[in-house]
């Protein structure tokens, strides 16, 4: 495998703090829950190092990175040091004033605000009274003063059945040319809250149906990185496999290949704990502005041993035997599997479709693909 | 008379990401532009301190087997950067003549 000679991204928890404790935060009560916001010179130092490395682009996240008096402070840092950034926003403290100051930099790639729900009840059965409110008046107000925006809606047993209504609003009275769906994911508060929040398997099903009954309704504007609907595509992407229907081969089946970002980038807590992903928060690398992060992209054995990941194959994991997907699967998020079995180089069981299938899981019908 | 050296705009960051290529990424636009080895060299020298002459001379010094019309390339290379707002020129003032 090729490596890039510097990260070209870092993936920044900006802040530790928040306004809200949605009940699926998977930050909270993670590796990532790490208190002690770092002062804004802190970051300011780092950015002059990323500028060296010549990295291009920074993402915000936390916590609720508006919550920082010192924001504008620190993307100023961000624009000084040649580099673009994005913000996910739960969007309930953005003003006019901090959305006149993004458009302002030139630099903000997006805001991402999270809107689960066409109405107050399925957004604030998670996120806390009142939250849609003030979400939906940041994302307008963003949007007033021309700030690029995505809107990202993790489903969850709430609002499972309010999907049609959340894409009516979204695609159609707002009018954004798309939005993103993910699902809330047993990491952090959510495993905590799992009986409440995570979809059961039936629930998935109807998400994985609706979501691509809407995806095409919309012409293609709903996607996914993860969730039920990358799922539902994934899945039957790996169903045709293997029936030797399909040819996958990017990434390549058969091995832990399900992830690959830390070959674009690294991520910081809000302790300044560098770490490979967001959702790999306890595999600590260094700590910025002590360790040359030049050095540890390059060099650190643990990145190491995580690039190497995708040369372990699936069949020497007893979870896998005798599974007929084998040959078309990619084991999924290693920061999911960490979670759910305290295993990195693991396939992740919540991505897994012969455990789905056995738990009476059904996919969804091919003509809706 | 006053003697033009291409500088590159320093807004512009040069990542050399595999072997000897590079993008030229513009943070104001978001664009970015692939350079390959020669391309690289000669961003590198856009530093204020060379004019284009020398650019090419010391083009023709590193590689082994340079095509004639390089330096015509050099120059319209540099020209088409210009226009693409990605180098500038600084003036040093030259003996009057
Ligand atoms: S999910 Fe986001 S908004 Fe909700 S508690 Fe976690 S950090 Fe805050
Ligand atoms: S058992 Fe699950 S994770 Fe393993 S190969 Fe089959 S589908 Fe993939
Ligand atoms: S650990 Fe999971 S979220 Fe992080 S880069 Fe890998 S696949 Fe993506």
């Amino acid at each position: 495998m090729r490596l890039m000679r510097t990260p070209k991204k870092i993936d920044i928890d900006i802040t530790n703090r928040c306004n809200l404790r949605c009940r699926y935060c998977y930050h909270y009560e993670s590796a990532g829950d790490a208190d002690g916001d770092l002062p804004v010179s802190e970051w300011l130092r780092f950015f002059e190092e990323l500028n060296r490395l010549a990295v291009t682009e920074v993402t915000m996240a936390g916590g609720e990175p508006f919550i920082r008096e010192d924001l504008k402070e620190i993307i100023g840092g961000i624009v000084r040091n040649r580099m673009r950034f994005q913000i996910l926003s739960n969007g309930t403290l953005i003003d006019d004033d901090m959305a006149d100051f993004l458009v302002s930099t030139r630099r903000c790639n997006y805001v991402q605000v999270s809107i689960d729900g066409s109405i107050p009840m399925t957004h604030d059965a998670m996120r806390g009274k009142g939250s849609f409110s003030k979400a939906m008046r940041g994302l307008m107000t963003l949007r007033r003063h021309g700030v690029h925006t995505a809107v990202r809606v993790t489903i969850h047993r709430k609002n499972v059945h309010d999907l049609d209504g959340v894409a009516k609003l979204l695609l159609e009275d707002i009018g954004l040319s798309s939005f993103g769906t993910n699902s809330a994911g047993a990491m952090g508060l959510c495993r905590k809250n799992a009986e409440m929040v995570q979809l059961t398997t039936e629930e998935r099903t109807i998400a994985m149906e609706t979501l691509l009954r809407l995806a095409k309704k919309y012409n293609g504007r709903i996607n996914a990185m993860a969730g039920p609907l990358a799922e539902a595509r994934g899945w039957w992407d790996m169903e045709e496999a293997r029936n030797g229907g399909k040819q996958l081969t990017s990434p390549k089946r058969g091995f832990l290949t399900g992830c690959g970002c830390y070959r674009a980038g690294l991520a910081v807590r809000a302790d300044g704990v560098i770490t490979p992903c967001t959702m790999l928060s306890h595999i600590e690398l260094g700590r910025i502005n002590r360790d040359d992060l030049g050095v540890v992209w390059r060099d650190h054995e643990a990145l190491n041993i995580l690039r190497r990941r995708q040369e372990i194959p699936l069949t020497s994991f007893s979870f896998c035997e005798g599974c007929p997907y084998v040959n078309a699967c990619t084991g999924n998020c290693p920061g999911l599997s960490y979670t759910l079995t305290g295993e990195v180089n693991h396939p992740s069981p919540d991505a897994c479709l012969r455990k789905f299938l056995d738990e009476g899981g059904r996919l969804p019908d091919r003509t809706l693909l | 008379m006053d003697v033009k050296n291409p500088i590159a705009n320093p807004l512009i960051v040069l990542r050399e990401e595999f072997d000897d290529w590079a993008i030229l990424f513009d943070p104001d636009t978001g664009n970015a532009f692939g350079l390959n080895p020669t391309g690289v060299f000669i961003w590198k020298l856009l530093d204020g301190k060379h004019n284009t002459d020398d650019i090419v001379s010391r083009l023709c010094e590193e590689a082994d087997d340079v095509p004639e019309d390089a330096g015509e390339h050099a120059r319209q290379f540099i020209a088409s950067l210009e226009q693409q707002g990605l180098v500038g020129y600084e003036v040093i003032a030259g003996n009057p003549a």
